[in-house]
């Protein structure tokens, strides 16, 4: 006869126990897997809300004075990118403004400009700026370096109708080999919301990969409660899959929650094949889950797993090639990097949300997270045979004694 | 004082002894000191593989790809007959852009009428998109100049006045204090701030939640004080390694001095003590302060204002990250070492370090009464 109550050993006794333990036991652990994860990813949504960053202050040491010196502060000004927050008098105050970080760059335009101009002697107008802060600095750059060409671009037409050239002869001469740039997958070049895509795997990665080690961790820490375990589940695998279950559904809420606002409120391209992008995330989820259980298998030792996870994955999102691109890296990086699960998580995201790659060439990234899965669980389960084959060596007699103790 | 000496010696002896969190201070701090930096040690991507479709191939398209091949930012790693096939190459990550110079590019150049060329580049990932869309303007620009100027001197013009009709007002542009535009060299001086800040947060958690039984009598005020004194002589340590050695090692250029970054540093470490007190207070066990920090850093770090400008942030969100140490410490030190800004410069972030210290540690003496 069958018990209702659902007592009898196997893969669901084990997982309705984890889902008790979580609600009633480990409040912690499950705010870890759902609500952290969750909170952070609204905490960089609201640092990101802007989308893009705009009107970047610079300062500007304006020597001549004139019509035209006027005109280029105006036209930069002008830019989207760069505000000109703040007339200097001299270099010194405008180093000084950089170094107080109040301003990003200063524009210098030199003494005589405008007659310079004239007479075409080329002078040069000077923009400072700080690269030590690569993102505003290369921001602050674009926009002056759009702008100044543009009013050089009036003087240029000038100057050749001065020559005796026809206007729209002059016209088509300015720039000779125009540019037209197209910018693939990404045409509004918005990288904050396209960052944001990136990081939600990068936190995924490190809470799921702790969060498995500390869960797992506390069964198998001491033969006793890893027999517990096997005994609940009518054996190792229902166990261990009942064990695991409860929370890849979890953190594939929270991935599914948090892309529903990617995808749906703030409005980021999701071009490619949604099949292929939930099976890259469930794939990277149980990856990610496996790589917890091994820490947790091979330490014995709850708090050595996560903090052995931790410091494999919290300093990832380098590695991944989100900021600095992996086909920059030496070799260490990349091999590293391509250790991490997220790496293809993320080469598959990318190709099924902003690229919309051809579903022929998808499959590559979402192979070798398959080749995650299967090797990681090999190794688990490897190692747990090895570890049941001790306790058989070790007798049962021996175990009952060391009931609660801890191993070795 | 007494009191504060008998735990300051107790507690210096538990950072050697209390494993997990010598492992933490010490052990990680070492670890990351070479592995952090890994991806980014070659500064700068160089040789960004692009395919040219070449539907012109005279000498003039091929100069064009000949120059482009020879710029260190971008390479010609193929060359496809048309566009769906170089398309492929891109959805294939073989190359992350297309050059598309069309039928005709010579001979419009040669009749003085605009010759465009095409880029497509790959905008999703942003400093690849910035190499090719830089290099490819930079030799278009080149090659249309001096295309320009020999047609103009060809006319009769003076070659000095058509250097001026050609580029009469040029732009120079000088960067400040990362020449080079290093990626190590921007982002290094800030994470190491970010790591020295989760490893003594995590430290001091740790330590605060391990048990400790035979801890000696001492007053809330004594213990907060004594607790303080023992962190900073691992720190004395640890701070001048990643923020002195560690950038020289790494190549990256400092402008302050030595001492100002240590001064700087001073109320910094007190702050971050002062957070990990409270933290061990309210996560209570080792094991969930681990858990409860593994994954913030991350975020931590974007709040700095450091790798997105904070004039873009929302000001609440400014005003939490304020609250965090580690804001204002990668403000102020990568100003005053890597900018070489005077403390007057800086007295912003340096006050709000010894007021976020000064606010931590009464929250954790006030805790430490409650007890």
């Amino acid at each position: 006869m069958r018990p209702r109550t659902g007592l009898r050993p196997g893969f669901l006794l084990v997982f309705q126990r984890e889902l008790v333990w979580l609600r009633r036991r480990r409040p912690g652990l499950l705010l870890l897997v759902t609500l952290l994860p969750l909170g952070l990813m609204g905490l960089l949504m609201a640092i990101f809300s802007a989308g893009l960053a705009t009107r970047l202050p610079i300062a500007v040491l304006d020597l001549d004075g004139s019509d035209l010196s006027r005109a280029i502060v105006r036209t930069v000004d002008a830019t989207p990118d760069v505000a000109v927050a703040q007339n200097v008098a001299d270099l010194a105050e405008g180093r000084r403004l950089i170094l107080s970080g109040t301003v990003h760059g200063l524009l210098m335009i030199p003494r005589d400009l405008e007659r310079d101009v004239k007479a075409a002697r080329r002078p040069e107008v000077v923009f400072f700026y700080n690269t030590q802060t690569l993102t505003s600095g290369n921001l602050v750059l674009r926009g002056v370096s759009n702008a100044v060409p543009t009013v050089a671009a009036g003087i240029r037409l000038s100057l050749r109708t001065a020559q005796g050239q026809p206007m729209d002869a002059a016209q088509a001469s300015l720039a000779p080999i125009p540019v037209q740039v197209h910018g693939l997958f990404n045409p509004t070049l918005n990288y904050a919301h396209f960052l944001l895509a990136a990081l939600l795997p990068s936190l995924l990665q490190v809470v799921v990969v702790v969060a498995s080690a500390y869960s797992v961790g506390l069964d198998v820490e001491t033969r006793h409660r890893l027999a517990i375990l096997r005994r609940l589940g009518g054996g190792l695998w229902p166990a261990m899959a009942g064990k695991v279950l409860p929370y890849t559904i979890l953190s594939l809420m929270v991935l599914g929650i948090a892309d529903s606002v990617l995808f749906g409120v703030l409005d980021l391209p999701l071009r490619g094949q949604r099949g292929i992008l939930l099976l890259a995330g469930i794939l990277f989820l149980l990856a990610c889950q496996l790589l917890g259980i091994l820490l947790a298998l091979f330490l014995r030792s709850t708090a050595g797993a996560v903090s052995v996870g931790t410091l494999l994955t919290a300093p990832a999102f380098g590695f991944m090639g989100i900021g600095f691109p992996r086909l920059g890296m030496g070799t260490f990086a990349q091999g590293y990097g391509a250790l991490l699960p997220g790496t293809w998580y993320l080469t598959a995201r990318i190709d099924q949300t902003v690229r919309g790659t051809p579903s022929d060439l998808s499959w590559s990234p979402v192979l070798v997270l398959v080749a995650f899965v299967i090797g990681l669980a090999v190794l688990a389960a490897w190692r747990l045979e090895g570890l049941r084959a001790r306790r058989r060596r070790a007798g049962p007699g021996r175990t009952a004694a060391v009931h609660g103790g801890s191993a070795p | 004082m007494r009191a504060v000496l008998a735990v300051f010696r107790h507690e210096l002896r538990r950072i050697v002894t209390v494993r997990p969190a010598f492992s933490v201070l010490i052990l990680a701090a070492v670890i990351y000191a070479a592995f952090y930096p890994q991806p980014y040690l070659n500064e700068a991507l160089r040789e960004a593989p692009i395919v040219v479709v070449d539907r012109d191939g005279t000498s003039s398209s091929r100069e064009m790809v000949r120059r482009l091949d020879a710029t260190s930012d971008v390479s010609v790693a193929l060359v496809l007959p048309d566009l769906p096939s170089a398309q492929r190459a891109v959805y294939e990550r073989a190359v992350s852009g297309i050059l598309l110079i069309p039928q005709n590019f010579e001979r419009d150049l040669l009749h003085g009428r605009p010759s465009p060329v095409a880029l497509y580049a790959d905008a999703s990932y942003f400093l690849i998109y910035q190499r090719i869309t830089g290099a490819v303007s930079a030799v278009a620009r080149t090659l249309g100049a001096e295309v320009e100027s020999a047609r103009l001197v060809g006319a009769g013009v003076d070659p000095a006045v058509a250097g001026a009709v050609v580029d009469p007002m040029p732009l120079t542009a000088v960067p400040l204090f990362n020449p080079q535009g290093g990626y190590a060299t921007y982002l290094l001086p800030a994470a190491f701030v970010l790591i020295l800040q989760q490893l003594l947060l995590i430290g001091t958690g740790l330590l605060g939640t391990t048990p400790d039984p035979d801890r000696p009598k001492a007053g809330p005020l004594a213990t907060v004080a004594g607790k303080h004194m023992a962190y900073l002589v691992p720190e004395a340590l640890i701070l001048p390694f990643y923020l002195i050695a560690l950038p020289y090692l790494y190549g990256i250029p400092r402008l302050g001095s030595a001492a100002m970054v240590l001064l700087f540093a001073l109320p910094f470490a007190l702050a971050v003590s002062g957070l990990g007190l409270i933290a061990s207070a309210v996560f209570r066990t080792p094991l969930a302060v681990q858990l409860a920090t593994a994954a913030v850093g991350l975020p931590f770090f974007f709040l700095a204002g450091f790798a997105w400008p904070p004039e873009a942030m929302p000001e609440a969100v400014r005003l939490i990250a304020r609250l965090l140490p580690s804001t204002s410490a990668i403000d102020g030190l990568v100003r005053v070492a890597q900018l070489g800004a005077p403390l007057s410069e800086v007295a912003e972030p340096f006050l709000t370090l010894w007021a976020l210290a000064g606010l931590y540690s009464a929250i954790a003496i006030a805790l430490a009464f409650r007890r």
